[in-house]
């Protein structure tokens, strides 16, 4: 493989990251490159030493999703990092669904109920004094504000709780991360396909 | 997966070997995978990602230094961070390869068994 081939595949594994951060990368290499060719090495040996250029670009595009998600936590930041890491095979889909399905199904139908609970709460501060709740005005408006505080326990609980799942699912990948051998051993299988 | 032992022991292997090698003199990345390359069987690419990624950790940082020829070049050093992490995890390198040579030393002289035991138990005890 020449510097340019390398180079190439490298860049379109990129795409999709920050372009000042895929530049920065993609300079390092090039270096990296002409370091080698001072060392008296040709551009195939140092591409062979690198190893394989898509499988490097998973891996930086994991990384800096991991990183994204510690920096914004937000859905979209998430769902780049896990999405980052399962490209990298870090987390196994097929491994990772049964278990997420279902702990996510229960995380959703707890901050439903919360939202609902916290709406009936209002319905039941602003409705109940008029009309005419057992116990009179002041039970009313009290268990509408407990409800609605009840509703927005369990929906702070769900976030915090689905923030813990994240951060926990990205720790777990990271610590997998494969890494990757002289590209001369496994060049006939990765590389069989083209 | 298979050489799952293999790929996790090179994993952390190589991130204490950057340490060591950034806490000896700073260096630049191709200084770093060619060392690291020779010495232990890895891609010389690995150590892109894993720079970037000791450095979002806030274990090394990079500064340029201007190169009498071509363009200027991108070093690593150690943060304090990154020297904590050194000594924390050269600690933990020691004693787990320590207990693994005892214990394939052992295997290795089934005659005395019971010394060797006695012989790891009293090195256990110096080192508390």
């Amino acid at each position: 493989m020449t510097r340019a081939e390398f180079m190439g595949r490298l860049r379109r594994g990129l795409v999709g990251m920050p372009a000042a951060a895929a530049d920065e990368i993609a300079a390092d290499y090039e270096i990296h490159f002409e370091d080698g060719a001072a060392a008296g090495r040709s551009e195939a040996e140092v591409a062979a030493a690198l190893g394989d250029p898509d499988r490097l670009a998973r891996e930086l595009r994991a990384e800096a999703g991991a990183q994204r998600w510690h920096q914004e936590q937000n859905p979209s930041a998430a769902a780049g990092a896990i999405f980052g890491l399962i490209g990298l095979g870090a987390i196994d889909i097929l491994i990772l669904l049964p278990i997420v399905f279902p702990v996510f199904g229960a995380v959703l139908a707890v901050l439903v109920s919360g939202v609902a609970i916290f709406l009936a709460g209002g319905a039941v501060l602003v409705a109940g004094p008029f009309l005419g709740a057992p116990g009179g005005v002041l039970a009313a408006i009290l268990m509408g504000v407990g409800l609605m505080g009840l509703g927005l326990f369990m929906g702070g609980l769900m976030a915090v709780l689905t923030k813990w799942l994240i951060d926990a699912t990205v720790w777990y990948a990271r610590l997998h991360y494969r890494v990757l051998k002289p590209a001369l051993d496994n060049q006939p299988q990765a590389w069989g396909r083209n | 997966m298979p050489e799952t032992i293999e790929i996790q022991l090179k994993k952390g292997v190589l991130t204490l070997c950057v340490l060591a090698l950034l806490n000896r003199h700073d260096s630049y990345a191709y200084e770093i995978a060619s060392t690291l390359s020779d010495a232990i069987d890895m891609g010389e690419g690995t150590i892109y990602p894993l720079m970037r990624r000791m450095q979002s950790d806030g274990q090394v940082e990079t500064y340029m230094v201007e190169s009498p020829s071509g363009p200027s070049r991108k070093y690593y050093r150690l943060t304090d961070a990154g020297r904590r992490a050194f000594e924390a995890q050269t600690t933990e390198w020691r004693a787990f390869a320590r207990a693994v040579e005892s214990i394939l030393d052992a295997t290795a002289q089934p005659a005395a068994p019971v010394r060797t035991t006695e012989d790891v138990t009293a090195e256990r005890g110096a080192e508390q």
